[in-house]
């Protein structure tokens, strides 16, 4: 006999058992990634948390209604700042931060895709309808910035800009929740 | 099980007593709801399912003040041909919730139906625009002078990008729309006029998302004006690069 034929109880690889290790580890490297492409899946908006608001009605409910929009004082000594953009607008059109303060900005779109940017900063938030973008800023100095849209969003795109006041610290008021929005003086 | 009960009602009674308690300690303030309406597909649909016929016989009523061909007599009472169906639903519905207040307009709007609302919108939104010599309209009023004409032509082409004031026609036409906005093209002066003015101080309150309190807020005074003049004696209706004075 020349070669002896065994028949192995078990195959050395178990192809059916691989197929689901593979299959399982596409779908989790999956998740970070339709998280990156904003993909609306109902499971992933569940795990991730309240990250999802409906832009039809952000004016009803929730965290952007329109007295909640603007600069709030954070017990902490930093700030959180609402934004809603909007075709062709960004809503409260003047934003007052105190210099050399952690700024916590929260933004939604009521419609379009739209990119707020400050002139003279690196910054730029990428806005989508239906989700929260959220982003960590920080203004060493006082000063004013211009804060235009840099991705187009329709015919009124070009005259799409709102004002960032950043002010000093000492000279920064402490706000009341009716008064968040806008800069005027107070 | 009687005393069961008794202490589960005890205890709703006391939770939502703590819960309402919370609500009133609490130092924000309550949220500020500018319209109870959204466009969202099953409010379009709502607002769309309208029997232009019904409508018309309902519309009657309105003829009085707007006009038996949405024409209306008085610069103060607004036209409302040529508006879209969203536009003029959504007005009714803030008018019925008293989002929008008018002495005129809450009244009659209390006294229709959601059916006679989508109704009336949907006779109005097929009514066409024409030239009537034996109509007792207003418009088109008379046109702005010169130095009005150029700013109002700015701002409605182009808006001011250094103050972020988008242009007028890219939300109200002819240029682009967005649901609920609308036409101002056939528009009287002193009603434009008024509304923003009323945009502005805050006494008209019911935009979506505050773009309208915005940007008359940033307009000046000779600007809101201009703007009036502009849409009042139909410069709105023509092409914007034969209205551009040289």
């Amino acid at each position: 006999m020349p070669f002896p034929i065994v028949l192995r109880a078990k195959p050395i690889v178990n192809w059916r058992k691989l197929r689901t290790i593979l299959l399982t580890v596409l779908v989790l490297a999956l998740i970070p990634a339709t998280r990156f492409y904003q993909i609306d899946v109902p499971l992933l908006r569940f795990l991730q948390g309240s990250r999802h608001v409906d832009p039809l009605a952000l004016h009803l409910s929730g965290e952007f209604v329109e007295n909640n929009l603007g600069t709030q004082q954070e017990p902490d000594g930093s700030v959180t700042v609402r934004m809603i953009a909007q075709q062709y607008l960004f809503v409260p059109h003047c934003i007052l931060v105190p210099a050399g303060v952690p700024v916590h900005l929260r933004i939604t779109s009521a419609d379009a895709v739209h990119s707020l940017t400050f002139n003279g900063t690196d910054y730029a938030v990428k806005v989508l309808p239906g989700t929260i973008s959220e982003a960590q800023l920080q203004f060493p100095r006082p000063g004013e910035y211009q804060t235009p849209c840099r991705e187009f969003c329709g015919a009124g795109h070009y005259a799409m800009r709102s004002e960032l006041k950043v002010v000093p610290r000492e000279q920064f008021p402490a706000l009341r929740p009716e008064e968040r929005g806008g800069c005027a003086p107070r | 099980m009687r005393h069961a009960r008794h202490r589960s009602a005890k205890l709703t009674v006391a939770i939502i007593a703590a819960a309402s308690l919370l609500l009133l300690a609490s130092d924000n303030p309550p949220d500020r709801i500018p319209s109870y309406v959204a466009f969202t597909p099953e409010t379009i649909a709502a607002a769309s399912r309208g029997d232009a016929f019904r409508g018309m016989l309902l519309a009657k009523r309105c003829d009085h003040c707007h006009g038996a061909e949405g024409f209306s007599a008085e610069a103060y009472i607004p036209n409302l041909v040529g508006i879209d169906k969203l536009a003029i639903w959504k007005q009714l519905e803030d008018f019925r919730s008293h989002k929008r207040q008018s002495r005129a307009m809450g009244p009659i709007a209390d006294s229709l139906s959601p059916r006679d609302v989508s109704d009336v919108v949907a006779y109005y939104a097929k009514l066409p625009a024409f030239a009537d010599p034996q109509d007792n309209r207003i418009f088109p009023q008379s046109r702005p002078d010169l130095g009005h004409a150029a700013t109002a032509s700015r701002l409605v082409s182009f808006g001011d990008g250094e103050r972020g004031i988008p242009p007028c026609q890219a939300c109200h036409g002819p240029v682009a729309y967005r649901p609920g906005v609308p036409s101002l093209a056939t528009q009287n002066a002193v009603y434009v006029l008024n509304q923003l003015e009323a945009f502005a101080g805050q006494t008209r309150a019911n935009d979506i998302n505050m773009p309208m309190r915005t940007i008359a807020a940033l307009l000046t005074d000779d600007e809101r004006h201009a703007i009036a003049e502009y849409y009042g004696s139909g410069l709105g209706l023509e092409p914007a690069s034969s209205t551009v004075p040289k």
